[in-house]
């Protein structure tokens, strides 16, 4: 479908190894996870899902980059959609939240126990 | 075939540094430069008028706040219409329709909001 | 693919009709399209093929997994007459995420490309988040629904991260293109199964498997009671059939590697759901931690990989479906008829007497419990058969005696409300509305039917 335009692309890119795109993506990836784990505010802990979702979209761009293959980037096309459909929904619960208990901090939060 | 090595891309740093290089020789001239009257009056966010009070991080209304998640998402739907348009004349009729039928949905789900109320300023 | 098409558009309608209709007509329309949308699947029977470019596999067998998915939302449908009669309710909302939810679902269930799985996944999980914290007021529901949401947007997170690497290795997004790096070079080879393990714990997150469970019963509890069963079935049939087709097309070569790590997840949810259980004292934390050994259960069709496991995890998904949401459904009827703090209560306690104060809820409740259980004469003891059986053909023995051992464990907490039910007490009779009655006495009938004779389901596929 892009024969035309992807053609050009991977000379330029040819001159940094495809290893050292994994290697940052990997590296904002666990970025990402640590920071879901330790951090205790839903705002940041939602920002560090949006950063593991884009070390992601890099990681595909770099790969189909090097395979001169449109469909990665297709498919952050779409994970970038759908990225905003689950912000608009994230942040509306967490204002639902704020709107109840005036906070975001998430360790408040454990009235659900057996 | 030299293209791409490091040193092809220096004037793009030169351009890079000297842009930085304007914006803080600016703020640093209008400030040291340029006349300047020191006293708390002065220093008041509003010269004239009540005195100010408060944050100025004031809990906004969730007005704005659906408003802009509402800008997000349309925003963002616009990105399936790049590949549309790049191949425009390639996908003829039959991407026309496809897009059609994108911008189809997109609008029902519009004309579902403006019917909800979320647009209108006045209510409550 | 035709009800993919007809749930979009009705869902549309649904929204509009909440603008004009009044809130007791809105379950019927929720109803007619969805019958609507199960007979259009009639238009796909016997025309297997991929359509839309390639990126979604329509077959006899996929199209039978797509009726199992609308019946269960059928189902859940009916059982949530009068749930959302008070005014902060949303119905027509509800009803049209529910439809949406449901066109994710069936993509999950056909998907061809790896695109279509991560939008299907999606299109599901983004409605449920919102289904979740649908009671806007309620403390616990904003809770789960938070927790819902965090922890299903990183398992979105990690599963991309594994389609990632999968594009990496194979340039493709086909999941039929997993096979061809088999005889690749080391690198490709890594890539190919850092992709495997990732879009494995992604979708392992989604079904709530073992040590990826821990949000499971919070959400189940939070959540209102119609929407922790749409949850528990339609959910579950979706990301089981989704990981059966990666099983199945994309990573069949590299059986030997997954299915050993598989197997041990497997037991871990069968013991941590069936002894965690056994604790609890809310039903819905039961019925969460008894779908977290089910989908144990439903995992090991993906060991016993075979020619039959297609049809005896879709005579599962459905078994289980039937006994759960007759269970939800019993006890949705109960809880909100025990009013404890201004609250319906959820404790096990609310089944005190039922029998003398509604014993068709009580056969229905025992019924529902022993198919869970897995006790002959019900479905539920053949779908566990079934897939035990495909384990013990591939040579996992101990899994089969630890299923059956957990079974056996799962009778106490099964039974705990088969014996409150039959206690005495002096409160009133329940009334319940006819269409939920109904829809009860249809799951019932349907797990008694199935358990004398489940081949009626299983020629099928």
């Amino acid at each position: 479908m892009f024969e035309s335009s992807i053609d050009r692309i991977p000379d330029v890119f040819m001159k940094v190894p495809l290893v050292n795109f994994v290697l940052l993506a990997t590296m904002l990836f666990v970025i990402g996870i640590v920071g879901v784990l330790i951090r205790k505010n839903a705002i940041i802990i939602f920002m560090s899902i949006e950063l593991m979702l884009n070390a992601v979209n890099m990681l595909l761009i770099a790969f189909s980059s090097y395979k001169s293959d449109p469909n990665g980037q297709i498919f952050v096309f779409f994970i970038m959609a759908v990225a905003a459909a689950e912000v608009a929904v994230g942040l509306a619960i967490i204002v639902m939240i704020f709107r109840n208990i005036k906070t975001i901090d998430i360790s408040i939060l454990n009235k659900l126990r057996g | 075939m030299n293209k791409g090595l490091p040193q092809d891309y220096l004037p793009l740093l030169i351009q890079f540094s000297l842009a930085l290089g304007f914006v803080v020789m600016t703020i640093f001239a209008s400030t040291y430069l340029g006349p300047r009257l020191r006293s708390k009056r002065k220093e008041d966010p509003f010269e004239c008028g009540i005195e100010s009070q408060g944050d100025a991080r004031l809990p906004m209304s969730v007005k704005y706040f659906l408003i802009a998640i509402l800008f997000v998402l349309f925003d963002v739907e616009i990105i399936f219409m790049y590949p549309w348009a790049v191949n425009f004349k390639k996908l003829g009729w039959f991407g026309f329709t496809e897009m059609l039928m994108f911008v189809g949905f997109l609008m029902a789900g519009f004309y579902y909001i403006i019917k909800k109320g979320v647009l209108n300023w006045d209510e409550d | 693919m035709y009800p993919i098409i007809v749930f979009s558009v009705s869902g549309l309608l649904m929204l509009f009709l909440g603008l004009s209709v009044n809130k007791k007509s809105l379950l019927p329309y929720n109803l007619l399209f969805m019958l609507v949308g199960l007979a259009s699947n009639f238009l796909d029977w016997n025309a297997p093929g991929l359509y839309f470019n390639g990126m979604l596999e329509i077959s006899n067998p996929i199209i039978l997994v797509q009726w199992v998915l609308i019946f269960a939302a059928i189902l859940v449908s009916g059982i949530s007459s009068r749930q959302f009669d008070d005014t902060h309710a949303y119905p027509a909302e509800y009803y049209a995420i529910m439809q949406f939810a449901l066109v994710g679902a069936l993509i999950m269930v056909s998907f061809q490309n790896l695109l279509m799985l991560f939008v299907g996944l999606e299109i599901l999980s983004v409605g449920l988040y919102v289904l979740t914290g649908s009671d806007k007021r309620n403390l616990r529901g904003n809770e789960a629904a938070i927790k819902y949401f965090l922890m299903g947007s990183f398992a979105t997170g990690i599963f991309l991260f594994g389609v990632a690497m999968f594009y990496g290795a194979t340039g493709s997004f086909d999941i039929s293109s997993g096979n061809s790096v088999a005889n690749n070079l080391l690198e490709g080879k890594m890539f190919f199964w850092l992709g495997m393990v990732f879009i494995f714990i992604g979708l392992l997150f989604k079904i709530s498997a073992a040590p990826f469970h821990f949000w499971t019963a919070d959400v189940y509890q939070g959540a209102p009671t119609v929407f922790s069963a749409f949850m528990a079935t339609i959910v579950k049939t979706a990301v089981i059939f989704a990981l059966f087709r990666l099983a199945a097309y994309s990573f069949n070569l590299e059986y030997e590697n997954w299915s050993k790590f598989l197997v041990i997840i497997i037991g871990l949810s069968m013991v941590i759901g069936n002894v965690t259980a056994v604790f609890q004292t809310n039903f819905k934390r039961v019925l969460a931690f008894s779908s977290i050994s089910q989908a144990g259960f439903m995992l090991l069709s993906l060991i016993g990989l075979g020619a039959q496991s297609y049809g005896n995890l879709g005579f599962y998904s459905l078994s289980y479906a039937l006994a759960t949401i007759s269970a939800f459904g019993v006890f949705l009827v109960i809880s909100s008829n025990t009013i404890v703090e201004g609250r319906p209560s959820e404790n096990i306690n609310v089944f005190d007497g039922l029998f003398s104060r509604n014993p068709d809820l009580a056969i229905i409740l025992l019924i529902s419990m022993l198919s869970l259980a897995g006790i002959p004469l019900t479905s539920g003891f053949w779908s566990k058969f079934f897939v035990l059986n495909d384990a013990a053909a591939k040579g996992y023995f101990w899994i089969l005696i630890l299923g059956v051992l957990m079974s056996a464990v799962s009778l106490y907490y099964y039974f705990n409300p088969i014996r409150a039910s039959f206690k005495k007490t002096d409160l009133g009779k329940i009334e319940i509305s006819s269409l939920s009655k109904y829809t009860l006495y249809v799951c019932a009938a349907l797990t008694i039917l199935f358990g004398i004779a489940p081949n009626i389901l299983r020629s099928l596929f």
